[in-house]
């Protein structure tokens, strides 16, 4: 029987080990970016899948937000007589932060397990074995095209997901409060406005909002395909690669969201 | 206290002496059972190496063997180990055109000779020589060049469960041949008729729309697309009928017979080893117990060989 010293530093290797497999997943998925041959096909397919069949999740999650945010707001602000600001609010919350979170905690749910299940379906019926010996890099083709449809899509889901937000902040504001949609509009503008810009166009808030959801789309597609690949002991064990997928991505996206929003707001200057 | 102290003690009153003499009939007459049980399964096997001997005959010309066969697969006192050992010291060779088949006890290490052999695993001691190249050296890029030089049959066939059964076989031909469309929809269309099944009725169904022993040869088919020089079956009649697992036999017999493909065959299948194998290796307690013909292993009088032969 080992020793709780020696369990120990099994345990603690066993760790680190995961760690640097993820990262060198990671690093050749990315690196595979750049080398022949492209599949083309396949990455096309994963936009669809992670981006467009997102799209109604992000809808949803992003017009509510927006509309709990004004109604909330509007309650704390008509205390100091403020509700016109209403604009400002919801706009600086959802496109720094709850756009970017949300997308990301519900790419993570909908496509990350959906991307854990595949590869791990496909580990335990050896086709990942198939592809090896058919002189395919799984990486390649499994990993690369989603990692990079996630770093495409998730983007572009936050920034729609923002706008909706803000639509809904529009929605409640104008017929809850009483806030003439010009002038919320207006506000809206002047908060994105108000935090300047980078290369004298790109205001600094959009370099948050884009950036955040960026870094997720990554985390999210590379835990999946971590623990697809490495799925063990037959459907049981797609099942539990599905669960740590969701489980690791949603814990590393509020983690990162914080750590990213510190580096953001220095190098900002915000 | 051991059983013959316990038999011995046992023999000291004749009413016991009656007993252990009854027991020791017993236990004859049980391994005259087995004895008989074993030799008619050699018998059955000598029988069935006859029938195939004549089928064969019939089947194709007599080729003349080479002087020197070529050595394309060669296991060179290879070990391997994981968290307890797997292989040790295994010497395996396999000639141009010949079929070895691996048999075993389960977790013998038969599959992981499969994966030494395509490199998806790298052996801690000894060396793997694949078409005169040492592979256990290669890096992941060059072990993927090797691989596209054999076809591997899996298990459970492993079709692409997103493709239909064209573009599982045409996957290997997309991947790593200049062909045009019209091409490689020849090359499906003769290598679905080579596994007798009928391009236009399979080609455009999904692996999910097939039965067990159509997978199989799908997968048989994607297998040896790209014409390969070896091809590498694990399992390949596990869990068929008797009939789809003769028709599977059949088909590896006819893939050496008419393309001259070295093939190594993981199984369980005594028969099915015993019709299509030029070569047998036993595998048990992680090391080969047996390497030769067919015909020298049922000969045998080793007693493990027995055993399994007759699966006592």
């Amino acid at each position: 029987m080992p020793s709780l010293t020696e369990r120990l530093a099994n345990v603690t290797k066993s760790k680190l080990r995961t760690v640097q497999e993820y990262f060198s997943l990671a690093g050749r998925a990315i690196g595979f970016i750049f080398v022949r041959p492209f599949y083309m096909q396949d990455f096309i397919q994963q936009m669809d899948e992670i981006g467009v069949k997102s799209l109604g999740i992000v809808l949803l999650t992003g017009f509510f937000t927006g509309m709990v945010l004004a109604l909330q707001s509007s309650v704390q602000l008509k205390t100091f007589g403020a509700t016109m600001y209403i604009g400002r609010l919801v706009s600086a919350s959802m496109i720094r932060e709850l756009g970017p979170v949300l997308a990301g905690l519900m790419v993570a749910g909908r496509v990350g397990s959906g991307i854990a299940a595949q590869i791990g379906s496909m580990r335990v019926t050896e086709q990942i074995d198939a592809l090896n010996t058919l002189g395919t890099d799984p990486i390649k083709k499994l990993v690369t095209p989603r990692v990079l449809a996630a770093l495409v899509m998730m983007p572009i889901l936050t920034i729609i997901n923002d706008f909706v937000g803000i639509c809904g902040g529009n929605l409640i504001s104008s017929l809850l409060v009483g806030i003439p949609s010009g002038l919320y509009w207006r506000t809206v503008w002047e908060q994105i406005a108000s935090d300047g810009f980078t290369l004298h166009f790109i205001p600094n808030d959009f370099v948050q909002g884009i950036t955040k959801p960026f870094v997720f789309g990554g985390v999210i597609a590379i835990s999946a395909c971590y623990f697809g690949l490495n799925t063990t002991g037959g459907t049981e064990g797609v099942g539990v690669a599905t669960t740590r997928t969701v489980v690791l991505a949603s814990v590393l996206i509020l983690i990162l969201d914080y750590f990213l929003t510190q580096i953001l707001l220095t190098v900002l200057g915000t | 206290m051991t059983d013959d102290e316990r038999d011995d003690e046992s023999a000291s009153s004749p009413a016991k002496r009656d007993a252990v003499k009854r027991e020791a009939d017993r236990r004859g007459d049980g391994r005259r059972v087995a004895e008989r049980s074993t030799t008619k399964v050699r018998a059955a096997i000598r029988a069935e190496l006859e029938k195939d001997e004549v089928a064969a005959d019939a089947e194709t010309e007599q080729v003349d063997a080479p002087a020197e066969p070529e050595t394309v697969i060669e296991l060179d006192h290879v070990s391997l180990a994981f968290e307890s050992p797997i292989l040790e010291d295994v010497s395996l060779v396999a000639c141009k055109g010949e079929t070895i088949c691996i048999v075993g006890e389960s977790g013998t290490g038969k599959s992981t000779a499969l994966k030494l052999i395509l490199r998806l695993l790298v052996p801690d001691k000894g060396r793997v020589n694949i078409l005169g190249q040492d592979i256990t050296g290669l890096s992941f890029e060059e072990a993927l060049k090797v691989r596209q030089r054999m076809g591997m049959v899996f298990q459970g066939a492993a079709l692409f469960d997103s493709m239909s059964v064209f573009e599982n076989i045409a996957y290997p031909l997309r991947e790593h041949t200049e062909l045009d469309e019209d091409e490689i929809e020849a090359r499906v269309r003769e290598k679905l008729q080579f596994v007798d099944l009928e391009p236009d009725r399979v080609m455009e169904q999904l692996p999910s729309e097939l039965s067990g022993g159509m997978r199989k040869r799908v997968g048989i088919a994607r297998g040896m697309a790209d014409n390969p020089e070896i091809m590498l079956y694990d399992e390949p009649t596990s869990g068929l009928d008797p009939l789809t697992t003769g028709t599977i036999t059949r088909l590896i017999l006819k893939l050496q017979r008419e393309l001259n493909v070295t093939s190594i065959v993981v199984s369980h299948d005594i028969r099915s080893v015993f019709r299509m194998a030029t070569r047998v290796a036993v595998l048990h307690d992680r090391r080969i117990a047996f390497f030769g013909t067919p015909e020298d292993m049922a000969a045998s009088d080793d007693t493990y060989l027995r055993d399994f032969l007759g699966g006592n």
